[in-house]
């Protein structure tokens, strides 16, 4: 089971000019959520959209500004919840840029979902997986007998 | 069911209830066989039991007269369900952005 999510993008644009896009707040805005982000480390910032009741998450994002290495380096944590004093998503969003060609390769890895949970989950899956199957085989069975 | 009000990151972050999953991965369990692998008592585990079959991880099962908790999927595809939200989440906004970013010339 994955713990990140990873995404790679190239832009025809430079560094300088997608960095803008990651940095000035209404410019984010245009591409990703409404905020009142600062390109200052320590900054602490919300994304706005709107609640998403199946996955508990209430629709606000707080996030803090970690790292900042300008046009090649930006990164914020990114923590969410049904309400703002019960976080159960705690995340970290990495942006990282590299010259190419005349434009930019863009990564992000957005990571941290709940690592720690998912370790003991890992190798869970296969085990309720036949689990489950051994169990809708024995009341099959169960069920041929009775009948 | 998974009920709404049960964060399943919370529900599973006691170690107890892990332990549970853990032992329901190997085997099928009633209460009293369950409680044997655990120093506190019968009904604190049936506690624990009752929030993860709240929450949707176990089922109860019952084979003739006894009561067995077993693995169920629910709980678990909630956690899969957040990375494929954010992973298609940041999907689109990577295209949105190529998209401003080319018509902007």
């Amino acid at each position: 089971m994955k713990t990140e999510i990873k995404h790679r993008w190239v832009y025809q644009q430079s560094p300088e000019e997608v960095w803008k896009y990651l940095t000035l707040s209404e410019l984010i805005a245009l591409w990703l959520m409404p905020n009142n982000f600062e390109a200052i480390v320590g900054h602490e910032f919300e994304f706005r959209t709107d609640p998403i009741p199946s996955l508990e998450l209430n629709g606000i994002f707080y996030c803090k500004v970690i790292e900042i290495v300008p046009f090649k380096k930006l990164t914020y944590s990114w923590k969410g919840g049904s309400r703002h004093e019960i976080t159960t998503l705690d995340t970290i969003v990495e942006w990282t840029l590299e010259e190419h060609e005349n434009g930019t390769i863009l990564n992000l890895k957005h990571s941290g979902f709940n690592t720690e949970n998912y370790s003991i989950l890992t190798g869970m899956t296969d085990g309720w997986l036949k689990n489950i199957q051994k169990m809708l085989h024995h009341l099959k069975e169960n069920n041929n007998g009775n009948s | 069911m998974a009920t709404a009000n049960l964060d399943v990151f919370q529900v599973i972050a006691d170690p107890s209830r892990r332990q549970i999953l853990h032992l329901l991965t190997k085997d099928r369990y009633n209460i009293n066989k369950l409680a044997e692998n655990f120093e506190m008592s019968r009904p604190a585990v049936s506690k624990h039991v009752k929030v993860l079959q709240k929450a949707g991880f176990i089922s109860i099962q019952e084979i003739g007269r006894e009561r067995y908790c077993v693995l169920s999927p629910e709980g678990f595809n909630e956690i899969s369900n957040w990375l494929d939200h954010f992973d298609n989440f940041w999907n689109n906004k990577l295209k949105k952005l190529e998209t401003i970013l080319n018509n902007k010339k």
